[in-house]
């Protein structure tokens, strides 16, 4: 028995060998950038590096939307649900979260309680159109309910709680992870969460309520004939689909200075559902990916070519749905056994020619 | 039919219920507010359906959400702009643009040429890339160098009314044609046309599955002649073309930009559903993503050439007469004075906005409903929408239908755009907004029902106009002083309810059948 566990201990760092990795890269990245520019480890440690603290605000960025991405990618890619309206989710752990902390003055664990009640109802809210409408249908449902939270969160009679249009300023985050001072920390955990979400959606998806999820996706019908209640299974996905959302708006809410009312709008929906079919969809890691490299590009683009970035930009989502139709990831996973017969061609031939 | 009704009942039951509400809320308010409501929502209604007729017949045949739709919207508002305050800019793009296509219509040719190369042997990949790359540098070599009258965006943005008064007048001053400096004509005509012919030669090579054309006759040079000849007449006869439409009625020169427009649209359209649209039939939810993409192209695209700036589009001469004996107070007064305003049940009504756009949709709903139900394209298009692999093993050629349907989707869109820019001016988000509405009508009325199009469309634009209405009005609310003016965001509010609603009543739209 013991021996058993012992295996499949080894087999799980032995399974999660690239996530380890990426941690462990990711937990140098601020230091060794610091080295680039001169700033001592212990500099950086204390929030004095320019650059390094610069890329920690990017790679927050990243964590954000490969959080929100993670998220749409269960619903989307794993259950099957296309919502045009996940945005709403996010809007609500961010205006929640800044609302609460400004006008109410809650402490922010308080705060992430009430978050995590709202986003439960958000998905029960999702959940009760789910029997009626399907496929298409629901989606225009999601983006009408998900409109009308936007009109809501725009409007001039909320202005005193959201900003309406101008959005939500000056949300008093907590001093111990400040953006401004204590950026590294924020850092770090935000990692973890990030971390923590993709455990969890790995260990959701290999699960039988993953499993089953995964069915009503290929085939809600079959999955009704086999004898589940797939609405239960469903809504249990848009529960959890929608905390995360809603996590990583608190997220949001507490690292920008401003909430903005686009962060309701069909923009944002539409940007996870980029991110997800760049990584590859129904693809866990490919959501990370892609949230790494479409912010990275997006940044990339905008520093250096200024304002045909959004041009340049389309051209490249238009080349990859032509060229890379099953994103990054899948297209991987798909080649992966030829990269790796050519790869021991390729080896195979050195050891000849010693 | 009793059963049929026990059936019906529901969609029934909504229809009334939304009748109901529409007679009252028109009961609350005087003769001629209700008349203008009416005729708002027609306009606004007419406006959506041109865009969501062809969205509704794309998505019916092709199972394409073609979210790009707004933005060929936007676009066609733009050209037609373009065409109508700035002929000197269309004469001069003219040449150019119709040079470049010239070489394209030769495919019959090229499919000739490329069976003698296959012939000879390994040829053809050298000649594909080389002549891509010559054609490509040649382009990149003379189109800089080619003589375009720029506007200055700046000058339109500034004082938009002062402009659209000027233009009203006519006495918009155009800039002088620039002459050729860095190139000769003969040159560039020369140039554009060998850089067109070899780019598309070398395009038509990628196309492998391309058979037959064994010989060739007179006739398949014709179109190419004819374009090639109007281009060049175009160039030398630049400046009279350009004096000629400067000086031509702002009525005849609105119709010019319209079909500039329309032609334009379907040209993009057939080429949009050849190249992009046509390798992923069997990835339907990247269709979703491309067409995204294609949007923000098209948006930053429009961006980039126009600024982002809103512009005033002057209305057609017909429409703009403000002299003698207006407000129009009768048919014929409109007609000797050009009203831009007649007096209806003592309302004020513009005659552009709330006669003419209407009139417009009324008539290309009649045009499509008789081209479905009476012609064999219509016919194969029901079929297609109905069952598309079943048309297909009848023998009929599906590729072509979905092009055509897909070009006329994108020519109504923009028609639909030159006829909206003089009402609601043209902005970088008109598109959207758009868009977003004629989705809306689409789920009210039933996503791939040409009919519920129509329907759903004129439901959006009634409902938006009435609230309007009554945010400036109020609603007394009954037992108490308080009187309710419904605000701006209520406007998109109401339609989107009002679609979740219908949505959790009958989840295929009003007149939807079920899948």
């Amino acid at each position: 028995m013991v021996k058993v566990t012992s295996k499949s201990k080894l087999n799980f760092f032995k399974r999660n060998q690239g996530l380890a990795i990426t941690i462990l890269v990711l937990s140098f990245l601020p230091f060794v950038v610091g080295l680039f520019e001169g700033a001592s480890p212990a500099q950086v440690w204390l929030n004095q590096g320019g650059t390094s603290k610069f890329i920690e605000g990017l790679a927050i960025e990243i964590f954000i939307l490969a959080i929100f991405a993670l998220s749409y990618d269960l619903l989307f890619g794993i259950t099957g649900l296309l919502s045009l309206g996940h945005s709403m989710f996010f809007a609500t752990g961010a205006y929640l979260t800044g609302i609460l902390l400004k006008n109410f003055q809650m402490s922010l664990g308080v705060t992430i309680l009430w978050v995590l009640a709202a986003a439960v109802i958000n998905a029960i809210l999702f959940g009760l159109v789910l029997p009626r409408v399907k496929g298409i249908t629901f989606a225009l449902v999601t983006l009408g309910i998900a409109s009308v939270f936007h009109i809501l969160i725009m409007s001039r009679e909320l202005g005193a709680l959201t900003g309406a249009d101008v959005g939500l300023q000056r949300v008093p985050t907590p001093a111990f992870i400040s953006p401004a001072t204590e950026r590294l920390r924020f850092y770090f955990i935000a990692l973890a969460i990030l971390i923590f979400f993709f455990l969890v959606y790995k260990r959701f998806v290999s699960s039988p309520v993953g499993r089953v999820c995964v069915a009503i996706r290929e085939n809600e019908d079959r999955a009704l004939m086999l004898g589940y209640n797939t609405f239960v299974f469903k809504l249990a996905a848009l529960i959890l689909s929608s905390i995360t959302a809603s996590v990583a708006g608190v997220i949001h809410a507490l690292y920008q200075p401003i909430v903005s009312p686009n962060t309701a709008g069909l923009v944002y929906t539409i940007m996870a559902l980029l991110v997800v079919l760049i990584g590859g969809v129904g693809t866990l890691n490919g959501a990370l990916i892609g949230a790494a490299v479409y912010r990275l590009l997006d940044f990339g683009l905008r520093r250096y070519l200024g304002e045909v970035a959004g041009f340049v930009n389309g051209t490249i989502y238009v080349l990859i749905v032509l060229f890379l139709p099953y994103g990054i990831v899948g297209t991987w996973r798909l080649k992966s056994l030829n990269i790796r017969q050519g790869w021991n061609r390729l080896l195979g031939y050195f050891q000849k020619s010693n | 039919m009793k059963n049929n009704l026990r059936k019906d009942l529901p969609r029934w039951l909504t229809l009334l219920a939304l009748l109901v509400f529409f007679v009252v809320a028109a009961r609350g308010m005087e003769t001629k507010d209700w008349v203008i409501t009416l005729l708002r929502g027609l306009s606004v209604g007419s406006v959506t359906f041109l865009v969501a007729s062809g969205f509704s017949l794309i998505f019916g045949l092709l199972d394409v959400l073609n979210m790009a739709h707004g933005t060929v919207f936007m676009l066609g508002a733009y050209i037609a702009w373009t065409v109508y305050v700035r002929p000197d800019t269309f004469v001069d793009l003219l040449t150019p643009t119709l040079l470049l296509l010239s070489g394209f219509t030769l495919s019959t040719v090229w499919k000739r040429l490329v069976r003698i190369l296959k012939q000879k042997g390994n040829w053809l990949v050298i000649v594909r890339w080389a002549g891509l790359a010559v054609g490509i540098a040649a382009m990149i070599y003379i189109l800089p160098r080619y003589p375009i009258t720029i506007w200055d965006v700046g000058n339109y943005s500034q004082s938009p009314v002062t402009y659209s008064y000027l233009a009203d007048q006519g006495l918009i001053n155009l800039p002088q044609g620039l002459p050729f400096e860095e190139i000769s004509p003969m040159a560039a005509v020369i140039g554009l046309m060998a850089a067109s012919l070899l780019t598309a030669f070398s395009l038509s090579t990628f196309n492998s599955r391309s058979q037959g054309a064994t010989s060739l006759s007179w006739k398949d040079f014709i179109v190419y002649v004819i374009l090639f000849g109007l281009g060049v007449a175009a160039l030398i006869f630049n400046d009279s073309l350009t004096s000629f439409l400067d000086g031509l009625d702002t009525t005849w020169l609105f119709l010019i930009a319209l079909s500039v427009g329309v032609m334009v649209g379907v040209l993009l359209g057939s080429v949009m559903e050849s190249t992009l649209i046509r390798p992923l039939y069997s990835r339907p939810i990247y269709q979703l993503m491309l067409t995204l993409g294609l949007s923000a192209i098209g948006m930053e695209a429009v961006r980039a050439i126009w600024g982002r700036p809103e512009f005033v589009m002057p209305k057609p001469s017909l429409f703009a007469g403000v002299g003698d004996g207006c407000p129009a107070t009768s048919l014929a007064d409109l007609w000797t004075n050009h009203c831009s305003t007649i007096m209806l049940f003592d309302g004020r009504i513009r005659v552009y906005n709330e006669i003419f756009i209407p009139l417009v949709g009324i008539i290309v709903l009649v045009g499509i409903w008789i081209l479905l139900q009476r012609s064999r394209l219509g016919m194969i298009i029901r079929a297609g929408v109905q069952d598309r692999e079943m048309v297909e093993a009848l023998g009929i050629n599906v590729q072509r239908v979905f092009n055509t349907v897909f070009a006329m989707g994108v020519g109504l869109a923009v028609l639909g755009g030159g006829l909206a820019a003089p009402s609601m001016g043209l902005s970088n988000a008109m598109g959207e907004t758009l868009i977003l509405n004629a989705l809306i009508a689409l789920a009210i009325g039933g996503l791939t029902n040409f009919p519920g199009a129509a329907l759903g469309s004129l439901l959006v634009g009634l409902l938006q106009q009435v609230i309007i209405k009554y945010g400036a009005i109020g609603i007394p609310i009954p037992f108490t002083e308080i009187v309710f003016k419904p605000t701006p965001p209520l406007v998109p509010a109401s339609t989107v309810l009002l679609m979740v609603f219908v949505l959790l009543i009958l989840p295929n739209g009003l007149l939807g059948r079920k899948e």
